[in-house]
């Protein structure tokens, strides 16, 4: 197993605690490509939030290959993220001031990779997603998709273990969100990379081979979706 | 290293009036600190120049009148000062301290060669005057122990008087020539430098020879000594205060007469003319750092902005891998760079600011007394003070740097990434 979590806790402390997950099991193989779906408030963003080590939990234990990932101190969370974790965020997260191929090279940056590799490097990626032409561009200047393709270039570069997506089609359009899914199943596939995908959209969720349930801070059901038949809208289903 | 420059450089494009702004208020910092210090040199150096080379441990005792009855004496009593007062001073009672006595007298009169002629003083001094006094020869030898004890009739004259008399500049000629000074014929055998600003110039014969000559008896007019081992202030008064009770009761006046007698003591003025340099140069440095430190809040609020602004990406960079440190270095050194980059131009600003007054006020001489006085005398800032300058610039820039750097590390990623 790549990903384990066992008994996973977490509470937010205030003026009203509020236990978001309580007791989460669950456990990812290498080279998955499952969703995790819920209502909001159903703690999926909170689960995702510790997956990617931007999060900490109470109690339980989370292990990537064996390593346990708990009570990182900043600089350690930092570094196992860069390595470890890529990340697709719903508003791509790209780096106004930066042009694309910049934007890809950032993580390489924080690696210590000389300019000149990392640039090599970053220009590979942005050919894999297909925008070799955009490298020099700023991303108020493309389309969602070429943005949301650029932060997928960005999260591949390091070659990390797992990359996380939250609502990564959440700001795109039927059209374009079925062919940002279309590159994830193909980076599944073809690179073998563990791939996790938050999201409510069930045409979304259908992409993915396995969807994990989330309601109330605990597992629900889990089902098998190798054949893309998700139960709620069958094999036919559109997008959005 | 590159890489964090290019980093630097975009966020400051994109800021450019507000930094430079900013900017503008450290560059002033800095400018102030060069512009006080440099003419606080100036001012010292002119000071410095304005007193010359005389040795600096020395007292000077010359009569006065007494003040109150003593001895059945009254009040308001002339104390000349004698051949007696010389030997005392060199005597037993002060041994510990005196290292070598020297009296002066002086007669004034015409001092003539052939037609030429001007009124002038005579001073009859010993061999001890040249080192206590600073008086630099230009050419010849300045009167000895055996002009003394033999009473010659030599004298030194200064360049000044050497151009009066001889009309022209070559001091070498003057030598040997002989000079009259009221029908007394004395030979020249030296010639002293004089500062061209000086207007007194006297002409020196040995204090033996202007005694008899002139018939002065015991009488003397100054009394002059070096002396060691009283280092502070307190000592030196005390010291002073032993002097004037011997020699006042030697003339017959109360031990604790202070006008009987003056005593100018060059060792405890010199003592604080350098605290109040060192005082100044204090203050100097206090109020630039203060004007310097308006700089420092200054651009420690910008990079506050900045950081508020750049909160959403800097939980992006966290998020993909930047630890805490490439942040707060980030930062701290876009904080340094602008400050020093400001403070450099401030610095050469100040520095031109400078060279203009050395140009300007450090060319005009004020006469006061008869004696030209420079107001300042290069008036610049030496290499020291520019490194110091570049070493509090780093500090204040790492200074400013310090709070919105650790705000800036202290960013969460998913509160950073949340708020769009």
């Amino acid at each position: 197993m790549q990903i384990e979590i066992s008994g996973l806790h977490k509470t937010y402390t205030g003026a009203q605690p509020l236990h978001v997950l309580k007791g989460i099991d669950l456990s990812i193989e290498k080279g998955e490509f499952v969703s995790i779906m819920g209502a909001s408030g159903s703690g999926k963003s909170t689960l995702l939030n510790i997956l990617g080590i931007l999060d900490n939990y109470d109690e339980g234990e989370y292990r990537i290959d064996g390593t346990l990932i708990k009570d990182l101190s900043e600089r350690q969370a930092a570094d196992y993220r860069n390595r470890m974790i890529g990340f697709i965020f719903q508003s791509f997260n790209l780096i106004s001031f930066k042009t694309a191929v910049e934007n890809v090279e950032l993580p390489l940056f924080y690696q210590g990779v000389p300019r000149r590799k990392r640039h090599e490097r970053a220009m590979e990626m942005l050919e894999r997603v297909g925008l070799t032409d955009w490298a020099g561009h700023y991303p108020n200047e493309m389309s969602g998709g070429q943005k949301q393709r650029v932060a997928i270039a960005r999260a591949l570069i390091t070659y990390p273990k797992i990359i996380l997506a939250d609502e990564p089609t959440g700001a795109l359009d039927s059209k374009t969100s079925a062919e940002v899914m279309e590159l994830l199943s193909h980076i599944n596939e073809k690179y073998g990379a563990t791939l996790i995908v938050v999201t409510h959209e069930s045409g979304v969720a259908n992409c993915t081979n396995r969807i994990i349930h989330i309601k109330d801070g605990m597992i629900g059901e889990i089902e098998d979706n190798s054949a893309h038949k998700a139960s709620m809208f069958g094999a036919a289903t559109v997008m959005k | 290293m590159g890489d964090l420059f290019i980093e630097i450089w975009e966020s400051v494009r994109r800021n450019k009036l507000r930094t430079s702004l900013t900017g503008v208020a450290v560059a002033w910092g800095i400018f102030m600190i060069i512009v006080l210090l440099g003419a606080g040199n100036g001012l010292m150096n002119a000071v410095m120049d304005n007193t010359g080379d005389v040795q600096t441990n020395t007292m000077m005792i010359g009569g006065g009148w007494t003040s109150k009855p003593y001895d059945g004496l009254s009040a308001g009593r002339r104390i000349r000062l004698d051949d007696k007062d010389v030997a005392t001073i060199a005597g037993p009672a002060f041994i510990e301290h005196v290292d070598e006595v020297s009296a002066t007298v002086s007669q004034s009169g015409t001092v003539s060669y052939g037609d030429n002629h001007f009124s002038g003083s005579l001073s009859g001094i010993y061999p001890g005057y040249a080192e206590m006094e600073g008086v630099k020869m230009t050419r010849g030898r300045f009167i000895n122990p055996r002009d003394i004890e033999e009473s010659r009739k030599v004298a030194v004259i200064s360049t000044r008087n050497a151009r009066n008399l001889f009309e022209n500049t070559d001091y070498e000629s003057c030598i040997g020539k002989r000079i009259k000074v009221a029908d007394v014929s004395f030979r020249i055998v030296g010639v002293y430098q004089v500062n061209e600003s000086d207007m007194s110039s006297e002409v020196f014969v040995p204090f033996t020879t202007l005694k008899t000559v002139y018939g002065k008896g015991e009488e003397i007019g100054e009394l002059i000594f070096s002396f060691h081992g009283l280092d502070t202030e307190q000592d030196n008064e005390q010291f002073e205060k032993h002097v004037k009770a011997v020699v006042n009761q030697a003339h017959r006046a109360a031990p604790d007469d202070e006008r009987a007698i003056w005593i100018w003591n060059r060792f405890t003025e010199d003592m604080q003319m350098n605290n109040a340099v060192r005082i100044l140069n204090i203050a100097l440095w206090i109020i630039g750092i203060f004007t310097l430190m308006s700089g420092v809040v200054g651009v420690s609020n910008i990079m506050l902005v900045t950081v508020k602004e750049r909160t959403h990406e800097f939980g992006i960079r966290k998020a993909i891998g930047a630890r805490p440190s490439a942040i707060s270095s980030l930062i701290i050194t876009e904080s340094v760079l602008i400050t020093a980059f400001f403070g450099y131009i401030g610095m050469v600003l100040g520095m031109l600011a400078c060279m203009y007054l050395d140009a300007t006020v450090a060319q005009h001489t004020m006469e006061v007394m008869g004696t030209q006085i420079s107001m300042m005398k290069d008036p610049t800032v030496g290499l020291d003070v520019a490194v110091e300058a570049t070493l509090l610039l780093v500090l204040a820039g790492t200074l400013a740097g310090l709070a919105p750097a650790r705000k800036a590390a202290a960013v969460r990623p998913i509160e950073a990434l949340r708020a769009d």
